[in-house]
Order: structure tokens, then sequence, then C-alpha cells
């Protein structure tokens, strides 16, 4: 489940019209949330407000052994008017499943964001800060969001530790996505860490031509992308780079959505495929195989993710008062509509071939969003159970 | 005189490289690995070689039937050879990302994916050259610490030999990690070694212990550590993080001693401050009773006890039972073979200092001092490489250290308890003599009590006992035997006064602290040597007497039991 605080960022990322999923980062993201989900630990509580449309507070108090906690605001330029009681947050906003891609969007003219008042130009970047004060540790972090143009982002994040070399590191990322294509370039200040990271969509670029109404027959209609990514640490002379491909199907897809992905490391001889599909309207099936052709090691992942749904409960009808002063009952409406059902839960389980497994439970308790996961190594017999967590989130 | 050291018969034993083997996989794989090995580090050949090293006794201090101690000179250029393997990570970016914050992490998508590669390293060609003390005895076995860093030269060969960057990488880490292992680990995987071959009881005290702690799983203890303090601190006051904490245990029993919460040492250290000032405030402590200072005869307590019977010997019980034995050298052993390495006194200064901020009034004082003094090499218990290394750091720079130094010389210590003669000391009679200050008593002295006139004090400070062990006799035999012939008229006069000046944490510049050899005022390094010849003769005339005339090995002999610190654990 995702943290307010990220919650807000990505809203701050919808409410700016930044396609947060082109990125080559981004990728394999259907598979990392079907596989790579975080299992809790211990018992962890947030208590989250976005108190105006620009600000935001969040208090997380956590409990693994030792009681730790952390601080953190938010700010942004931008007002942002997303939901935020959690008894009313759409549970597919906060719950990373698998991902449906979108259509891409044709970037806005930079003249459209322009504001002129008496001559002069008076419209500003949006911007967001971010800090967290993590406590014992006394670790900081702190980030800076800045949109610089429609189709630019800018990105600074860090961190500061004593506990660290040179007591912190700055990672800067600027972004760059016109639709068709995107780019990254980075610079951590730990290693001297330079990267580049680009992405290339195949087919009609939203930019020229209106994408094409969906056709009505069965033939797959989806998206191919392709991308690349490359490192270098100037301070320790070491690197890394790998390529990757993504097909997946779009939402105006007929048949059964799919999501297929291969990634490759040449130095490293590493090849990483995945495949997820969604079975059901609430049913997500993902598997992965990692093979490394130097060292023949090879690695598979099963996971499965499981919406359960509820009746969202009718309120109870009172007599109304007209029907009551004509002494006849109200007449019954047949809901023209069928009412969206609503989350009760989502599980989420992955098992590898070491027989490790994870198992996540999320949903809602009245006003409380939970998340009850444990990791399960059934190697060990005697101590099966290597972690139980309970997450607790409040937000209003 | 001549010794006869055999090098094949130790090769013969089959048993033998199996357990080194063992011993060593154990050592390597205690400490914390880097994030680029992924799996244990097997010790996969181990082989001595036939050729011998080269041995050159610089001095023998002690010499018996069952006894044996000295100094040696050696040399090795032979044929050993030490294969080892392992798995490492051969992705940098993936070590890199290990250590790093995800925050700010570039969150790289399949470029750090890893590839864990066997690897062989073959250690060959080794060439050391060391002072060696060496320490034997039948009862407590065979100890072996080098003075210096006995590595030269080593060759590693590995699998990755064609790529010169690995294989320079490699070289530079193995070696830092040798030296590690030779300046820690040897002595004691030595010291375990002989205890098994050479003391039977110490075999059936394992046989015991095993079985103990067989009981002892069956009825799982209460470990205090389960909750450890908040803000703890080590003896000298720096704060200890979490995974210090968490790394010690109940098996090691001394390290107990020197955790105490920082909170309440701060808190003691401001009730002892409040003596000395016009204060009225006095920290209240929970569960403690409080006893002002009466009057002078406290004053002259502490006062007397850092007068004649300076002690030099301290022996702390464990309350748990389980103890540990620390084998301290004087300082002074450097400057007797001349390669004394004078460094920056920075460490030793910043250590005093914090010794002072935070410490509780004299006790911890004393200790800091202390501390910055001997050199203690640990031989029982697997965890104090970082202490030692601090340690070993403080004490060659301690020569520097203005004030208290004379206080705390170690000088030849036999047994403990031998001291019948308590002569009047004279103040002059400081003179150390450092060729010889191994200190083989037990000395596991964690904490130091000078003064027994506080009680109240003691037991807040000191939650474990501590024993005052009178100075032993040769010392201040030696003392007054060669007090005519250092000459230096300060010392006589000013002595007491320097205790003044330590215990009000003035510095007085001319009193230096140094010892008597290496004062401007002893001329030349001819009389130097012929002093300290003469002491060591006097030493040991009057140590003889004194075993003859009082019967001291029957005695010795009488006490069945060792003294607590050497009941060791395996």
């Amino acid at each position: 489940m995702l943290e307010f605080m990220d919650y807000i960022q990505h809203a701050f990322y919808s409410a700016s019209h930044w396609n947060y999923e082109n990125s080559y980062s981004q990728l394999t993201s259907t598979a990392r949330a079907l596989l790579d989900f975080e299992t809790p630990r211990g018992l962890r509580l947030n208590v989250s407000s976005l108190s105006s449309p620009n600000f935001a507070t969040s208090y997380a108090l956590g409990s693994v052994g030792l009681v730790d906690g952390s601080l953190s605001y938010l700010y942004t330029s931008l007002p942002l008017h997303a939901t935020s009681q959690s008894g009313k947050l759409n549970l597919h906003d906060v719950i990373r499943g698998y991902r449906q891609i979108q259509e891409l969007r044709k970037p806005e003219e930079s003249w459209m964001w322009e504001q002129w008042l008496g001559g002069k130009r008076v419209d500003q970047r949006d911007t967001l800060l971010y800090g967290r004060l993590y406590l014992p540790q006394s670790t900081l972090e702190a980030l800076y969001l800045c949109r610089i143009s429609p189709t630019q982002q800018v990105k600074l994040s860090a961190v500061s530790d004593s506990r660290l070399k040179n007591g912190g590191t700055i990672l800067a990322l600027h972004q760059y996505d016109v639709g068709k294509y995107s780019a990254e370039t980075l610079y951590s200040t730990d290693g001297g860490l330079i990267g580049l990271r680009g992405l290339y969509n195949f087919g009609p670029d939203p930019r020229k031509e209106v994408p094409e109404p969906p056709r009505a027959d069965d033939r797959p209609y989806g998206r191919f992308s392709a991308g690349a990514e490359l490192y270098y640490g100037s301070l320790n002379k070491s690197g890394g780079v790998s390529f990757g491909g993504r097909y997946a199907t779009l939402p105006a897809h007929k048949g059964i959505p799919l999501t297929a992905t291969l990634t490759v490391n040449p130095l490293m001889g590493n090849l990483s495929t995945s495949y997820a599909v969604k079975a059901g309207k609430n049913l997500a099936l993902c598997s992965k195989f990692d093979f490394n052709v130097y060292s023949y090691e090879s690695d598979l992942m099963l996971g499965c993710e499981l919406w359960r749904m509820k009746k969202r409960v009718e309120k109870k009808m009172e007599r109304s008062m007209a029907a009551k002063l004509a002494w006849t009952v109200d007449e019954v409406k047949e809901p023209t509509t069928p009412e969206p059902e609503e989350v009760a839960g989502v599980l989420k389980a992955r098992v590898d071939e070491n027989w490790k497994i994870g198992i996540l439970w999320e949903g809602r308790i009245k006003e409380m969003l939970f998340t009850l996961g444990s990791s399960i190594d059934m190697k060990r017999k005697d101590q099966p159970f290597r972690a139980l967590g309970l997450e607790l989130q409040y937000s209003s | 005189m001549a010794f006869n050291f055999n090098w094949s018969p130790l090769a013969a034993d089959a048993d033998f490289y199996s357990r080194a083997r063992e011993m060593l996989t154990a050592a390597l794989n205690k400490s914390p690995k880097p994030p680029i090995i992924v799996d244990d580090i097997l010790v996969n050949e181990l082989n001595l070689g036939s050729v011998p090293p080269d041995l050159e006794i610089l001095e023998i201090g002690d010499l018996a039937e069952d006894r044996f101690r000295g100094i040696f000179k050696m040399c090795y250029a032979g044929d050993a050879f030490l294969t080892l393997k392992t798995r490492v990570q051969a992705n940098p970016l993936n070590t890199y990302l290990f250590s790093k914050p995800s925050f700010t992490s570039p969150q790289p998508l399949a470029a750090s994916s890893g590839l864990t590669i066997p690897l062989q390293i073959t250690l060959s060609e080794i060439k050391l050259s060391a002072f060696i003390i060496l320490v034997f005895s039948r009862q407590k076995g065979l100890t072996l610490v080098f003075r210096n860093d006995p590595l030269e030269s080593l060759k590693v060969s590995s699998t990755f030999d064609s790529i010169p960057f690995v294989r320079d990488y490699l070289q530079k880490e193995i070696e830092a990690q040798l030296r590690t292992l030779m300046m820690d680990e040897l002595p004691a995987i030595i010291h375990r070694l002989s205890l098994r071959l050479w003391c039977p009881e110490h075999k059936a005290r394992v046989a015991e212990e095993k079985a103990h702690a067989a009981k002892l799983d069956e009825e799982v203890p209460v470990d205090p550590f389960a909750s450890p303090p908040q803000d703890a601190v080590d003896a000298r006051g720096n704060v200890l993080d979490a995974s210090e904490i968490s790394s010690l245990s109940l098996d090691r029993g001394s390290e107990i001693h020197s955790l105490f919460s920082q909170k309440n040492l701060l808190r003691l250290a401001a009730l002892t401050d409040s003596h000395r000032t016009l204060s009225l405030f006095t920290p209240s402590i929970r569960d403690a009773v409080f006893r002002a200072w009466a009057g002078p005869s406290e004053r002259s307590d502490t006062m007397g006890s850092s007068g004649p019977a300076t002690p030099t010997l301290m022996r702390s019980h464990s309350s748990l039972g389980s103890t540990s034995t620390t084998y301290t050298f004087g300082k002074g052993s450097d400057d007797g073979h001349g390669q004394l390495t004078s460094r920056p006194s920075l460490v030793s200064l910043n250590s005093s200092t914090t010794g002072l901020s935070l410490g509780a009034g004299r006790h911890s004082r004393s200790h800091a001092n202390r501390k910055k003094k001997t050199r203690v090499v640990n031989l029982r218990k697997k965890k104090t490489t970082d202490d030692m290394v601090s340690e070993s750091a403080d004490s060659e720079t301690s020569s520097v250290m203005p004030a208290s130094e004379p206080l705390y010389a170690t000088s030849i210590s036999e047994e403990p308890g031998d001291s019948i003669i308590t002569p009047p000391r004279s103040p002059s009679g400081r003179v150390r003599f450092r060729t010889s200050s191994i200190d083989l008593g037990d000395s596991p002295r964690k904490l130091r009590l000078s003064n027994p006139g506080r009680p109240g004090m003691t037991s807040l400070t000191v939650p474990e006992q501590a024993i005052l062990d009178p100075v032993p006799p040769i010392e201040q035999l030696d003392s007054r035997a060669t007090a005519p012939i250092s000459t230096n008229p300060h010392r006589s006069s000013h002595a007491p006064s320097q205790y003044a000046a330590e215990k009000s944490k003035s510095d007085i510049p001319h009193l230096e602290p140094a010892p008597m050899l290496s004062d401007p005022s002893v001329p030349g390094i001819l009389e130097q040597a012929w002093v300290l010849k003469m002491a060591g003769e006097i030493a040991r005339r009057a140590h003889d007497e004194k075993a003859v005339a009082e019967g001291f090995w029957q005695r010795d002999d009488r006490d069945d039991t060792p003294p607590p610190a050497y009941q060791q654990k395996a």
C-alpha cells in the first residue's frame, strides 16, 4: 500500500499532468507490484492529513523491537484536491497491483501554462517540497520536485545521515517526456554516479495524430515499448547497463489484458522475463523467470493478486415526508445503473522456487486502512514465519 | 643454553590441520563481511610448509620448567599456503546499492542484477617479519602476540588473475584482512589450540561446559540484553550504537562491566562535581543512598590511595561467573627495543577529554588514564577487535600525555597475591622497567577503584566488585634499589604535588610525564641500558630470594584453583 505522502506525490503528478508511468524505470512496475511487494514488519501506525490543498503532514510510529517513528511535511504550490480521507479513498489508487498502461496523451504546449497579468507573465512553476525526519536515528530525507515545463521535471532528493559516508547523499534527476519517448538523466553524489535512461514507445505518435479509435475485432491491441539504461560511477569507475522491452495491451483491448517484459543485462549476463495477465475482473497472475547465462543461476517467482469486492451498503430509505403526508408509501425506484462495488480487500501472494512465501492482505476497517502481511520460509520447518506485520493508516 | 624448535611435528599431527582449518573458518566468518562477499568464506586448504621461520631471541624474561616468557624476532619466508573459497558479487552496481538509502537510490531497473561467482583465493609466498612476545605457562597455555604488523608481503592468486583491476583489488583487500587476522585473531587461535594440547583440565572443563550449555539450552536464560539500554556507553564514554549493544551477549562477561548508561555516568559526574564546587544541586539517583563527604578524613583517604600503595593490579570478578583473561602489556616494551613509534597524540587527548567530561569523578578519570597506558590484548574473547585497535593506538601515543603516567607503571608482576613486603615507598621511586614489563597477572581490569574510603560512590559506579591488589613487591624492590641511580632532581620534590595537579586537572608543564628512562636528564643510551640491566638483575634476585624465603611456589601450589580470571570459556 502506498504511504500517504507517496499518494500525495502521485496526486501532484496527476494534477500537473505528468505521466509517471512513461519512464524506463517503471517498465516492470506490474511485475514489481505483484511479486516484489514488501511485507510489513512489526506494528506501524500512520496518521496523516491533507490539512489544506497545499499542505500535508504525516506522522508514523513503528515498533520492531524498538520504537521508532518519523515526522513528515509536504508543501506544494499546486493545490491538490485529491480525496484524502482514508474512509473514502479509492483503494485502487493506494494499492499497487496490475498496472494497466494508458493511452499516451498529447503533451501540453508550453504556451498553455503561461499566465499574463498586465503585460507580465505571472505563472510559476509547480513545485513540491517534502521533508521527513526519522527518529531516533536522526535521518533526514528531503525532496524537491519542480515541473519546469509541460515536458520536463526536475527531482532532487537528499538524505542526511551521520552514518552515511560524507554525511549524506543527493540525487538529482531530470526527466523529459514527450509521450512518444522519454529520457532521464541523473547524478548521484554518492560515488559520482551518472545515469541515463530512455524509453521509446512504438506506434502512433501522440503529438502528431489523434490516436485511432479502438477497433472492434479480436486482434490484440497494445503497445510495445523499448528502453535502455546506462550508469557510470565516475569515482569508483564502475558501471552498469541494461536493455528492456515491454508489450502491454491497452484498455481498449477486448481480450484478456496482459503485460510481458524482457530485460537484459549484457554485462552480467542476466536475463529476466515476466508475464502478467489480468485473468478476471478481480484476479491478476504474474510469473517471473530470471536466468544468468554466465553462472547458470536461475530463479522463478509466481504471484497472484485477488481483489475481494463487496456490495456497497445501501442506505436505509426512510419514508419521506411527502409520502407520509399523502398517506402512501414511497415509490420503489428501480436502480438504473448497478452501484459500483466496493473493495473489501486485496490478497497478494507470491512464492519463489526456494519456497519463500509472502502474503499480504490489504483493506479497510471502518475509517482505517490496514496492511497485514507475513513472509514464510517453508524450508525452515522449525520457524517458518520469518516476519509478521500490521500497518495501520488513518488520514483526513 | 639452547632451544630446540620443532616445526615438522606440528604438521605431522593429522588432526592439527583440520582443527586449524575449522578455527580459521570460524574466525574469517565472524566479522561482518563486505557486501561483495555473498557466501561464507571456507578455508579449503592449509599447509604450513616445510621451511621453518627464523627466530632470533631478543630477550627471555622468565624461564622455568613450566613457564616461559620471551621476546623474539621472527622472519618467515617459507612455503606455507592457504586456499580460501567463497562466492562474490561481481556486479559493482549491486554492491553500490547495498548500503545506500533507498530514498536517493537511482533505482536501476536491471542494471543492478546480480552475478555471483565462485572464487578461490590462494595465499602463498607469505613473508613475515615481526617481533613476537611469547608467553607460555603449562596452566594457561601459550600466548603469542605480535608487537608490530607482521605481514611484509604476500602473493594472492585467484580465479581472476587475468583481470588486473580485480587482482589488485583483491590483493589490497586481502592484505588488509590478513593484517587484522594476524594481529587480532591469530593469538586467540593459537591460545585455544595450545590449551587443547597442554591443558587436560581445559578439556574436562570444555566437556563440562558443553554439558552445562546443553542444559542451559533447555531452560532458556533471561537475557538482560534483550532490551538494551537506550544510551549505552563503553568504558571510555563513547556512545555505543545499537548494533554494538546487540552484539554483546551474556557469554562475554567482562564486556558487561563497561556498559553503563551514559545518563547515569553524567549524573554521577554531576554528583562528584557538586562536591568540589559550592553547587547546591545534587542530582538524585534512584535506588541509591548518597552520603556526602564528612570531612578531611575522606580526603586523606583518596590521597592515601594514590600514595605508597598504588595498586597496579586489580582483579575484577565477573558477577556472571564467566571471566575472561586479558593480558596487559606495558607500553614500555616499545622503548626497550627502540621501535617506539611516536605518533601525534590526538587520539589519546581526545579519549582523555571524553573520559574527563563523562567520567564519574576520579574513578573514571583514572580509568581513562589507565586505558591509555596499557595495551590490553584479550585472548579469550572473540569480539574486541575494535577495542584492541584503538587501545593499541592509544598506548603508543601515551608517552606524550602529561600527568599521571607514573601512577600506572606496569611492571613485572608475577602471580597475584604474592606481595608481602610493602616497604615505604619513596616518591622518587617511580622508575619503570620497560623492557620487562609484561604483565602476566590476571588482570582483566576494566574498572579501577582507587579509593576505598567512599562506599557510597563505589557502590554506585561499580556494580561489580573490584578487588584491590597490593603492589607486587618486585616493582617496589626495584624502585627502591634503583632510586639512587635515576637522577632526576625534580621527581622527589614534585611528585606529591603532581597528584594534586592531576586531581585538579591542571597540567604543570615542567612535570614531564615521561618516564625516567627517556628523560633528557639521563644521558646516553649506555647508561640507560646499564640501568635496565641492573634493574633486571635486581628484580630477578629479589624475586628469587623472596620465592625461596617465603615458599612462594609452595604457597602458589596450595591454592589449587587458578585465580578466577583464568577460568576462561572455550
